[in-house]
């Protein structure tokens, strides 16, 4: 056993001393940087997609749950055998993973939890806006953003005219929109209006019909869309059925099954994207991790800590960042969850802050409510 | 012409109705009394479908979830079972019926609007299995008796319903000095439904109210709950658990609420309903809905003004707000959210939605047909599946949060693709369609000329004649307006 807490501190606190210098003027660049996050509901396990192999307590946890052909990435950590694509960034210095993180919510509830990890709040409910919405508001990114889900997701809220994009089922003749465009006059037709202007421009891509829960071709049309210099900057994705309460499986089953998924889509956004990959950030969001211990049915119950799975050019490097918390007893999150040491919103916040060029005390303030976030950008990102 | 208010307080006149001599005094005489459900279907009660949601949530997470342990297909193959057998995967598609049904072939379309509006002001969002089993038999059964008696009986019914106990977790609230803290040491107060009481179904932001007022309220609503029991798990009647309750004395917006066990409740709803904040808020909410996303004073003072005369009347308020509405019927333009939007062309061009009655039998042991589900995956399509908000605040009443491009697009789809396959064989003529547009639109001229070109009589051309006829005059603007 060689992890113990504080092993993996890269950096550390004396970033909390260093933001006040931070250089402004880096801030200028007008290069269009993207930002995806894919959103993992129902609570993905930090521990199954980056389990720690320097620390034999999970082994014995987890009996059923054991992963065989890891993909290593260090001493310490490895990666789960279905998110390939990650491994392969990985050694291009394209990927990178926060781990023992979390949003600062320890309830066990998803609905509460997803909210939260929405609107990054600590009261769920209480705010009706995400947190990219409101990045997106105070960074004057305006029309910028993607949906890939109908509705428009809460963590997108608070921003006005975002595109969604999930193709309907059937063709729909645009050609309509022409025939009922100039009807629409007068100052309270004019929203509409100017959304019907939107699909009128929208590329030959966004126009075709689908099968709409076909991700993998909302994927490739995304990554055309963030390509396009003038097209979105920010992509949200959703993926559901983290919730493993019962034979979650280790190499195959029902998680497995989940990070897959995942892994097809960055590869696909990977593949897409060409050359803008590198002006990229992909990060996963959820709401908690799960527990240490198996349950009776060969799953995991609700958590706390879990981890962030990233990839993209934007990334500094290849790295697991973390303050290792520890797998001892007393270690654990009311003695049974992995403890989340790192605030994930500093993770969110500080990537906006890069892709969005904007101050990440400034954004701090006017989207986390001035809350202590530690500035990661030097850490985690190439500014 | 005044054709735009029989949609903007109903869903627009059918082919066999007349044209009212007198708009204003049709739509007062629908608030007098509840209409009957007319659905000639099966409609189980709210507490039959209980029974039922206990044996999935008990099936599920006692029985399948330790018998397939090992084997994650098996246990998804054991699930989509008992998503059959409990009517999981069918209450929702026959609520949807029921509500369509009802809101087209009510007599009283206009109290049909108004419940429409009560079910989502206290709103059941998307959490757990409520909109699968208890959503709508919670808004046929709660929202719906109350819309003849005051305000305050509508909190108090709808504060202490199984339905909304549970989507506010109430049951999980226990008081720190309670009694049961002792057996439960962790045990802790869980303020989300005396939030959500103050900021959503009563006083709003607005009254100032602070995070002590939200502490002190729900230490008022400690013990009621859910009682729970090793069967039914957490779908048991709601009860008052004095086990549960905080004692001593609490204050909230100001008031001093003396020890009072299960009496507190009632008069801390009292007050709260009866702020002179609370009734701004609900009938600004009400002249939003019904009039303009942003409704003037002059518009929401006469309201404000009857619920203070009447105390609270939920008739006489409605009525006020109606008289408003038809007031402003030519000055305003109030966008009309998805699923209305899809009740007025249902009952406009008497399209063949819902499946007949006949047609939605089910009997607990295939799943719900591709028919039976239609209604829900069109309502779920074009973006407001009604029993899904993803919030306790429910649906917007702001355009701005239903125009996007994708939202639209799916109007344009429905319409165009889905409306036209839905016409009655009797009703494909031409004329019929003029008919139904002259009966309920103000524009009708304008529309008429926009689809001339549209009425070919060769069979070939007819169904994409159809297509594009529908595509259009569903999404102008006098339609997605009122």
């Amino acid at each position: 056993m060689n992890c113990t807490r504080r092993n993996f501190l890269i950096g550390g606190s004396s970033t909390l001393f260093l933001s006040g210098f931070y250089p402004k003027i880096s801030f200028a660049n007008t290069q269009k940087k993207n930002l995806i996050i894919i959103s993992l509901r129902g609570g993905m396990d930090g521990l199954t997609a980056v389990p720690v192999i320097g620390d034999k307590r999970l082994k014995k946890l987890r009996k059923q749950l054991i992963l065989e052909n890891t993909l290593k990435l260090n001493s310490d950590f490895a990666l789960h055998p279905k998110l390939k694509i990650f491994h392969e960034l990985w050694e291009k210095n394209k990927a990178a993973f926060v781990h023992a993180t979390n949003i600062p919510y320890t309830g066990r509830s998803h609905f509460d939890g997803q909210n939260l990890m929405e609107t990054g709040a600590h009261t769920p409910y209480k705010e009706k806006t995400g947190w990219l919405g409101r990045g997106l508001l105070a960074s004057d990114i305006l029309g910028k953003g993607l949906a890939i889900s109908l509705p428009m997701p809460l963590l997108l809220r608070g921003v006005p005219q975002n595109n969604n994009f999930f193709p309907s089922p059937d063709f729909v003749e645009t050609k309509l929109i022409d025939s009922i465009y100039n009807e629409f006059s007068g100052e309270h037709n004019k929203l509409i209006k100017s959304t019907l202007g939107t699909i009128k421009k929208r590329p030959l891509s966004m126009q075709v019909a689908t099968n709409s829960y076909d991700r993998n071709k909302l994927a490739r049309e995304a990554a055309k869309q963030l390509h396009d210099p003038n097209g979105p900057r920010v992509a949200v994705f959703e993926l559901d059925g983290f919730d493993t309460h019962t034979a979650q499986g280790g190499a195959d089953g029902a998680h497995a099954e989940q990070l897959e998924e995942l892994n097809n889509i960055v590869k696909i956004l990977y593949k897409n994207l060409g050359s803008s990959f590198d002006n990229t950030l992909i990060l996963t969001l959820t709401e908690f991790g799960r527990t240490i211990k198996q349950n009776g049915g060969y799953g995991t119950e609700h958590g706390y800590g879990s981890a962030i799975l990233m990839a993209g050019g934007l990334l500094k490097k290849s790295q697991v960042y973390t303050d290792w918390p520890g797998l001892k007893k007393k270690d654990l999150f009311e003695g049974r969850d992995l403890n989340s040491t790192i605030d994930a919103r500093a993770v969110y916040n500080s990537a906006m802050s890069v892709c969005f060029n904007k101050d990440p005390e400034f954004l701090k303030r006017e989207v986390f409510w001035d809350d202590d976030l530690p500035d990661l950008t030097q850490e985690l990102f190439k500014v | 012409m005044a054709l735009n208010f029989y949609r903007r307080v109903g869903f627009g006149l059918s082919p066999n109705e007349t044209q009212p001599s007198k708009p204003l005094n049709w739509a007062l005489n629908q608030l007098n009394s509840v209409p009957n459900f007319l659905w000639p279907g099966s409609t189980p009660t709210e507490k039959e479908i209980r029974n039922k949601l206990a044996e999935w949530v008990y099936g599920d997470r006692e029985s399948l979830r330790k018998k397939y342990k090992n084997d994650q297909k098996a246990y998804e193959k054991a699930k989509d079972e008992l998503r059959i057998k409990t009517g999981e995967s069918f209450f929702e598609l026959n609520e949807h019926a029921i509500r369509h049904y009802q809101t087209k072939n009510s007599s009283q379309p206009v109290f049909e609007r108004f419940w429409l509006f009560w079910g989502n002001h206290f709103a059941i969002s998307e959490k757990d299995f409520l909109p699968e089993f208890s959503t709508g038999p919670y808004q046929r059964e709660i929202i719906r008796p109350n819309m003849t008696k005051t305000f305050q009986d509508m909190v108090q019914s709808v504060t202490t319903s199984w339905c909304m106990i549970h989507h506010l977790d109430n049951s999980q609230s226990v008081g720190p000095n309670s009694k049961s803290k002792q057996w439960n040491p962790r045990g802790t107060i869980n303020e989300n439904h005396a939030r959500e009481l103050l900021e959503l179904h009563t006083v709003s932001p607005s009254a100032g109210y602070t995070q002590e007022d939200v502490i002190q309220l729900a230490y008022i609503m400690t013990g009621w709950s859910h009682k729970w029991s090793n069967k039914k798990l957490e779908t048991g009647d709601v009860w008052f658990d004095q086990d549960r309750h905080q004692t001593g004395e609490k204050q909230v917006l100001g008031v001093i609420y003396k020890n009072d066990a299960k009496r507190e409740l009632p008069k801390v709803i009292h007050d709260l309903a009866t702020h002179p904040v609370c009734i701004k808020f609900v009938s600004t909410k009400l002249c939003r809905h019904f009039i303009t996303d942003e409704p003037t004073e002059e518009m929401v003072r006469p309201v404000i003004d009857v619920w203070n005369k009447y105390d609270g009347n939920l008739i006489e308020i409605q009525k006020e707000v109606v008289r408003q509405a038809y007031k402003y019927k030519d000055t305003t333009f109030k966008f009309q959210v998805p699923e209305v939007w899809l009740m007025q062309l249902s009952k406009i061009f008497d399209l063949n939605i819902p499946l007949l009655p006949s047609r939605m039998n089910y009997d607990f042991k295939t799943k719900p047909s591709h028919s039976q589900r239609r209604l829900s995956w069109w309502l779920r399509e074009i973006g407001h599946s009604p029993y899904r908000a993803k919030q306790p605040n429910g649906w917007s009443d702001f355009e701005v949060d239903w125009v996007s491009p994708e939202l639209l697009l799916r109007r344009l789809w429905f319409s165009s693709n889905i409306l036209p396959k839905m016409i009655k064989a009797k009703n494909y003529s031409h004329d019929f369609t003029l008919e139904c547009l002259k009966k309920n639109f103000n524009d009708y001229d304008r529309m008429s000329l926009l689809i001339k070109n549209l009425n070919s009589d060769t069979k070939l051309k007819e169904e994409s004649d159809m297509s594009r006829k529908y595509g259009i005059i569903c999404n102008l603007p006098g339609v997605l307006k009122a």
